[in-house]
């Protein structure tokens, strides 16, 4: 605190001057009027003077203007004139008694104006945390926190470089190091946990009340750091309980949905094993042709399982390259030739169909998945259309049926992981199709295809400009 | 014909030697890598089939790279479904072709037979001046093309995709070798020039994969391959 008033004092020579020259002019006064005023009147009056001079200019001031009034006092009005000898005792009292009260009167006044400026200054540092802490309620990461940090403090203190270090170096400093007068490094924490230090380079040596305020601040930030903690790890813990939930159905369709094709392979290898001599060829090759297919269907569920066990787990990795959707269509209508040995497909693609980016190999089963669905549900006598449709945000890829309609409660289920269709088969393979397609950023819904059946819609964002193209010479 | 047969499991080895023997191969076995590499060099195989992930040093890749080092012995690998990347690396080790577990007895014995037949190829590798493929005809040596005995005319961009596929049929031509080989070697980020080209050559064949009529088959992310035999109409 003394070396803050000493500070002000050797910063404020004006306000001395202006204490002499309020006590001299008033002493320029009662010079003129000396012989009409008693000393009670002077004094009484010097004592308002020295009382505005402490209000208005503090201690130091007011303290010099008592003495200086005490010898103008002295040495211009009280006889003999222009000596500082007192002829009458009793004005050597009055004089005295002045002094005393001049100087307890200065000290109060100065008291009560520096307890204004605290509280005017405590006012104006509550004022910085209010708006520090709303700055920092909106945010919602610490890269953003320590950021408003950098930009907020140099606004409030005199500092040059504000700089948030990682938790390892929470052991290295704290406070001030001597070798570094004006640099200070503040932990930031709460309770037991630590985020970060922060370390503060100041223009000058900091004041203690600039020091107050620049931990006030590291507190609010702090309090900020942790609020984002709990709100990750809030955020983390609903994951957890989805992928739980998740789990819980896959066990469930596990034990079922599995366990039927086993069965009926183990069955008919079993049945082949034990009567392969006694039965007739044409069931041999039955069961054969059974163990094969089931062991197909197994396989694709066991990928299927495996597929959507890790996009719920956020571990698919995607390439995304410039590719097109009609080429996809047309590698998922050629599987299909294969595996149904008949045209069951209808391709429709403009010819300025664009290309978008995406991967090739997981969208061909998004989409392959999708058209063995609306296959699955596809009159004999009809095909299932593949159209291409673009605007100038994404690419579209229409997978039309002609079966029947999907009811409008159910059309964002059957995208659901395991819906149970009608066949009382899981379904993953929309739910997986759904989940690439998120991967992507794309979308996909169903609509009601107009004459009756599903239409499901792909859609791909068309994120970045078409590469150029460089034409040889054709 | 002898093939060697590497995988750590005994039973996938078991079931690959019965099969085989069932075509009219003669099948020898290798349990981990180190074997793979000694029946390679004392017993020469006609072909190898490699399982990828031995389970041990030196795994599917090494043994493979190494094999190139001095053999050209025709390799298919086996790997699991696990995308893209295991299958690039396996033909950037210097494989011919893979296969992805499970796979059906009929479709490696293809896959066998192919190798085989390109590897018997390879001394005559002098080409065909006229390659055929279902109703498809390219005269090399014209640079003419006809479909159902139309000729198509296509860009030199497009026709060399075309010829650079049809002259390795069956095999897999790598996005990256068709960039080198058609555009050169500076490139190899612009794979999407071959899709659209691609594009274009097989809306000009007249291509419907819908019903059957493909020339050029797509291998996800990895590359095209030529239809080795189209059947004749």
């Amino acid at each position: 605190m003394k070396k803050q008033i000493q500070g002000r004092w050797a910063l404020r020579p004006f306000s001395f001057l202006l204490a002499f020259l309020v006590v001299s002019v008033i002493t320029a006064g009662f010079w003129w009027l000396r012989e009409d005023l008693t000393l009670a009147n002077i004094s009484l009056i010097y004592i308002i003077g020295t009382f505005v001079v402490a209000v208005w200019l503090g201690t130091g001031p007011s303290l010099a203007a008592a003495f200086y009034t005490f010898f103008c006092f002295n040495f211009f009005l009280i006889k003999p004139y222009y000596t500082l000898k007192v002829e009458d005792p009793r004005e050597l009292i009055d004089l005295l008694v002045y002094l005393l009260v001049a100087v307890i009167a200065s000290q109060l006044a100065a008291y009560a104006r520096e307890q204004a400026e605290a509280a005017r200054r405590h006012a104006a540092e509550q004022n910085i945390l209010y708006s520090l802490s709303s700055a920092f309620n909106q945010l919602t990461d610490q890269a953003s926190i320590s950021q408003t940090l950098e930009q907020q403090l140099p606004v409030y203190l005199p500092v040059s470089q504000v700089e948030m270090l990682p938790e390892a170096e929470k052991n290295a400093y704290t406070g001030r190091p001597d070798d570094e007068p004006t640099t200070s490094y503040l932990i930031l924490q709460t309770g037991d946990t630590i985020y970060g230090t922060l370390r503060v380079v100041f223009t000058a040596v900091p004041t203690d009340s600039q020091m107050r305020l620049l931990m006030a601040c590291t507190v609010q930030a702090a309090m900020a750091l942790q609020r984002i903690q709990l709100t990750e790890s809030a955020q983390r813990s609903h994951t957890l309980e989805e992928a739980d939930r998740l789990k819980t159905a896959l066990l469930r369709a596990v034990s079922h949905d599995l366990r039927t094709p086993l069965t009926i392979i183990k069955t008919s290898a079993d049945n082949l094993i034990d009567l392969h001599t006694r039965l007739p060829e044409a069931e041999q090759l039955e069961m054969i042709q059974t163990i094969s297919s089931e062991a197909d269907h197994l396989n694709l569920l066991v990928g299927n399982l495996l597929d959507m066990s890790r996009l719920q787990a956020g571990a698919m990795t995607i390439n995304r390259h410039w590719n097109t959707l009609e080429e996809v269509a047309g590698d998922v209508a050629a599987r299909v030739w294969q595996r149904h040995q008949a045209e069951r497909l209808w391709l429709n693609f403009p010819d300025d169909y664009p290309l978008a980016q995406f991967d090739y190999g997981l969208v061909l089963q998004a989409v392959s998945n999708v058209v063995e669905n609306a296959l699955r549900y596809e009159p004999p006598t009809s095909l299932v259309e593949i159209r291409g449709e673009s605007d100038a945000a994404e690419v579209r890829l229409l997978m039309i049926n002609h079966g029947p309609t999907i009811p409008d409660e159910l059309k964002e289920q059957v995208m659901a992981p395991f819906f149970h269709g009608k066949d009382g088969r899981i379904g993953l393979g929309l739910a997986i199709s759904k989940g690439i397609v998120d991967l992507h950023h794309g979308r996909m819904w169903v609509e009601d295809t107009p004459n009756g059946g599903a239409t499901f819609v792909l859609a791909l964002p068309r994120e970045g400009s078409t590469p150029p193209l460089r034409e040889g010479v054709s | 014909m002898l093939i060697l047969v590497v995988d750590d499991e005994p039973q996938i080895r078991k079931l690959l030697q019965t099969g085989l023997s069932g075509y009219g191969y003669q099948v020898i076995t290798a349990a981990n890598g180190q074997e793979a590499l000694t029946a390679v060099a004392q017993r020469q195989p006609n072909a190898v089939i490699l399982d990828i992930s031995l389970g041990s040093e030196p795994d599917g890749l090494d043994v493979c790279r190494r094999l190139r080092e001095w053999s050209q012995v025709p390799i298919v690998m086996l790997s699991v479904r696990s995308g893209e990347t295991s299958k690039v690396a396996a033909l950037d080790a210097g494989a011919d072709d893979y296969l992805t577990k499970p796979f059906g007895m009929e479709e490696l014995r293809a896959r066998i037979q192919a190798v085989l037949r390109r590897a018997s190829m390879e001394p005559a590798s002098s080409p065909t001046a006229v390659i055929h493929s279902g109703d498809l005809m390219i005269d090399l040596a014209n640079r003419r093309v006809t479909v159902n005995q139309q000729e198509v005319h296509f860009t030199p961009f497009e026709y060399d995709i075309l010829r650079l596929l049809a002259t390795h049929p069956g095999q897999i031509m790598t996005h990256q070798t068709i960039l080198a080989q058609v555009w050169g070697s500076d490139y190899q980020d612009m794979t999407h020039y071959i899709r659209i080209y691609v594009n274009q050559i097989r809306k000009k064949l007249g291509e419907n994969p819908a019903a059957n009529l493909r020339y050029i088959l797509t291998e996800p992310g990895i590359g095209y391959r030529f239809v080795e035999r189209h059947p004749k109409p």
